[in-house]
């Protein structure tokens, strides 16, 4: 089949690489470079944490995410045999820590994960001061906190560098600076411009919004320093009754921190008050933050449907992918496999909701009817 | 059966707890938490999420849809100045006169600034808006406020999100005695239905929250409980709750029993 996809970020990409192994013939847009510096999944933590996330954000991402705690090491080991290029990641768990003021925060945030049937006593353990001491020597202004063993990170930079080699190698041809401003069942437009397909993938995350109904941005600010001082092993989530922040450890100690999370399309640079919130966050977690280099400090909006859960929309020759929010590392092998057995006229799981092309290309969001 | 409502700056309402859209799941979570809520009035906060900044605004669309009347807060001011501003702009993008002043004066426990929050009010009132102020439940704060022509109070139960229900009941006792004719709405640090039910109780006019619901297991299913204990402390006030007493007294008639005594 003559595959075309528009948008080049992590959903794109994956997809694009999977249809290629499948046989498909392929073609990429992306309004951005090969590089996907613009897109949301370049700018993330890209950290594989069902259980925090089943806490923080909703319960519904666990048994996706414990699925994509078992394909990335598969698809990672894959890349790497068929590029001769590794993409680090690592799986050393995490940990959960606050303030003494914040405690409650952090029980609540046990409390939860206990109420949870699916989590084990192997998938959660609560650390004493020395036991936190002995796996995060570094964390040691904290007497308490929680270790979720299984959870981990994958180097989202890297990634995207190696999936766009094994897409070129694989035949397909990618069109950067190439903006896809509208999509319909086997054609995708840019401007005057019009290509057709046997089938068009929609992959442009909030780029897509002007085509999806109940859909919207949710403004993140991430930011990115080199910490020579600070040795943490594994992500560290520091809980806070009105912001929560993870460290995510990179090699070369460079740390992802993230992420704010506010209710707006805004894709301005980062504010004053982000920054304050999240350096000052970060410091009180070690004073070695204090030299560390700032490297970058970005903002992008996270894709989401009204209930902050994945969604397919599917028409004859076309497939919107979207909705990924906060989530995209976590639950993109469920979404890949979804598309790929809908695709094959399989059966897709609970978790993507799969919905009807409708033929409305003009924008059908709930505000503008009004 | 008699109408319960109350009122506040002429407008009727039957809902007696008020809810905050912040802190949810998701949008859609939010919609079915305050539809099984039967809350009449949903708190939005503009600052950091303007639809008027080029932010876009699909959350507001659904906020919008839930068709409920909106009280806008001044959450996170930090001086009458800051809240002003902020009050001015939400009066234009939402479209109503109400207004929820929080000016906090502690940036740790949120605590409202009695000070800055009374010089706001007064500012406010003169430019036509109506008042619901963030108090704590300080008897003559709230004479002050009322003095400068707030017609609502809305004192603290305990410091936002904390869930500490009514750590000074007889505070608010105080305020229901003495102010008998002002609407008093509990707003913040209620935790569970049994704190609303208890501030109802005290025939308070109502109470607003947000964590309690929205950091909920299940939302909505805490919303739905958050109506029944509104409903039942209301009723309790209605009915008239019986006397407290230091001494046991037996409610099965003990007339025929040999008369003992210790």
């Amino acid at each position: 089949m003559k595959i075309g996809i528009a948008g080049a970020g992590l959903m794109g990409r994956l997809l694009a690489w999977q249809l290629l192994r499948a046989g498909h013939e392929l073609t990429l847009f992306d309004r951005g470079e090969s590089s996907g510096e613009e897109s949301a999944g370049y700018v993330a933590a890209s950290m594989l944490a069902p259980f925090s996330e089943a806490v923080t954000a909703s319960p519904e991402v666990l048994s996706p995410g414990l699925v994509a705690l078992q394909r990335w090491p598969k698809w990672l080991q894959t890349l790497a045999s068929e590029s001769g290029e590794t993409v680090p990641f690592s799986y050393r768990g995490s940990v959960v820590v606050a303030h003494p003021t914040d405690r409650a925060e952090l029980h609540w945030f046990h409390h939860r994960l206990r109420t949870m049937p699916e989590v084990t006593e192997a998938h959660r353990q609560w650390l004493g001061a020395a036991e936190l001491q002995e796996i995060e020597p570094d964390l040691r202004d904290f007497a308490e906190g929680l270790y979720l063993p299984l959870e981990g990170w994958v180097d989202n930079r890297a990634l995207y560098r190696v999936l766009y080699g094994a897409i070129l190698r694989a035949g397909a041809s990618w069109r950067e600076n190439v903006e896809i401003d509208a999509v319909a069942p086997g054609r995708l437009c840019s401007g005057e411009r019009e290509f057709g397909f046997d089938l068009a993938i929609d992959c442009r995350g909030f780029g897509a919004r002007a085509q999806l109904d109940r859909f919207r941005g949710v403004r993140g600010e991430v930011l990115r320093v080199r910490a020579p001082e600070v040795n943490f092993s594994r992500p560290v989530r520091l809980m806070h009754p009105r912001y929560q922040l993870y460290i995510v450890p990179r090699s070369g100690g460079i740390y992802v921190i993230g992420a704010t999370e506010i209710e707006s399309e805004s894709l301005a640079p980062v504010s004053v008050r982000s920054c304050l919130e999240l350096l000052s966050a970060l410091y009180s977690l070690h004073g070695g933050f204090a030299e560390a280099e700032v490297l970058e400090f970005r903002a992008h909006c996270r894709p989401a449907f009204a209930d902050n859960l994945p969604r397919i929309v599917q028409g004859d020759g076309l497939l919107q992918v979207n909705g990924l929010y906060r989530h995209g590392f976590l639950l993109a092998p469920v979404v890949v496999e979804s598309v790929l057995s809908l695709l094959s006229g399989g059966e897709v799981g609970s978790l993507v909701q799969i919905r009807q092309f409708t033929g409305e290309s003009a924008p059908d969001r709930i505000g503008e009817k009004r | 059966m008699m109408r319960d409502t109350w009122n506040a700056y002429g407008i009727e309402m039957r809902s007696r707890l008020l809810l905050g859209t912040a802190l949810y799941p998701s949008p859609e979570v939010m919609a079915e938490a305050v539809a099984a809520s039967d809350a009449e009035v949903v708190t939005v906060s503009l600052r950091r999420q303007s639809p008027a900044a080029g932010g876009g605004n699909t959350i507001w669309d659904f906020i919008r849809e839930m068709d409920k009347r909106l009280l806008p807060n001044t959450a996170g001011c930090h001086s009458a100045a800051e809240a002003l501003n902020l009050a001015r702009m939400s009066r234009e993008i939402f479209q109503t006169d109400w207004i929820k002043l929080e000016v906090i004066g502690d940036d740790y426990n949120l605590q409202p600034d009695p000070f800055e929050l009374l010089k706001a009010a007064r500012s406010l009132v003169d430019e036509g808006f109506a008042v619901f102020p963030y108090c704590t439940d300080d008897l003559v704060l709230c004479q002050r406020l009322l003095d400068v022509g707030c017609e609502v109070l809305m004192p603290w139960g305990a410091p936002i999100g904390t869930g500490q229900g009514l750590i000074n009941p007889y505070a608010l006792e105080t305020l229901r005695a003495r102010l008998p004719e002002v609407p008093i709405i509990v707003d913040a640090g209620i935790g569970v239905p049994s704190h609303a039910a208890a501030a109802m109780e005290m025939g308070c006019a109502a109470v607003l929250l947000n964590t309690a619901v929205a950091r909920a297991s299940d939302p909505v299913g805490m919303a739905r409980a958050f109506r029944a204990g509104v409903e039942a402390g209301r009723g309790a006030w209605l009915a008239g709750a019986m006397p407290k007493r230091q001494t046991a007294q037996p409610s099965t008639p003990v007339l025929g029993t040999p008369f003992w005594q210790q």
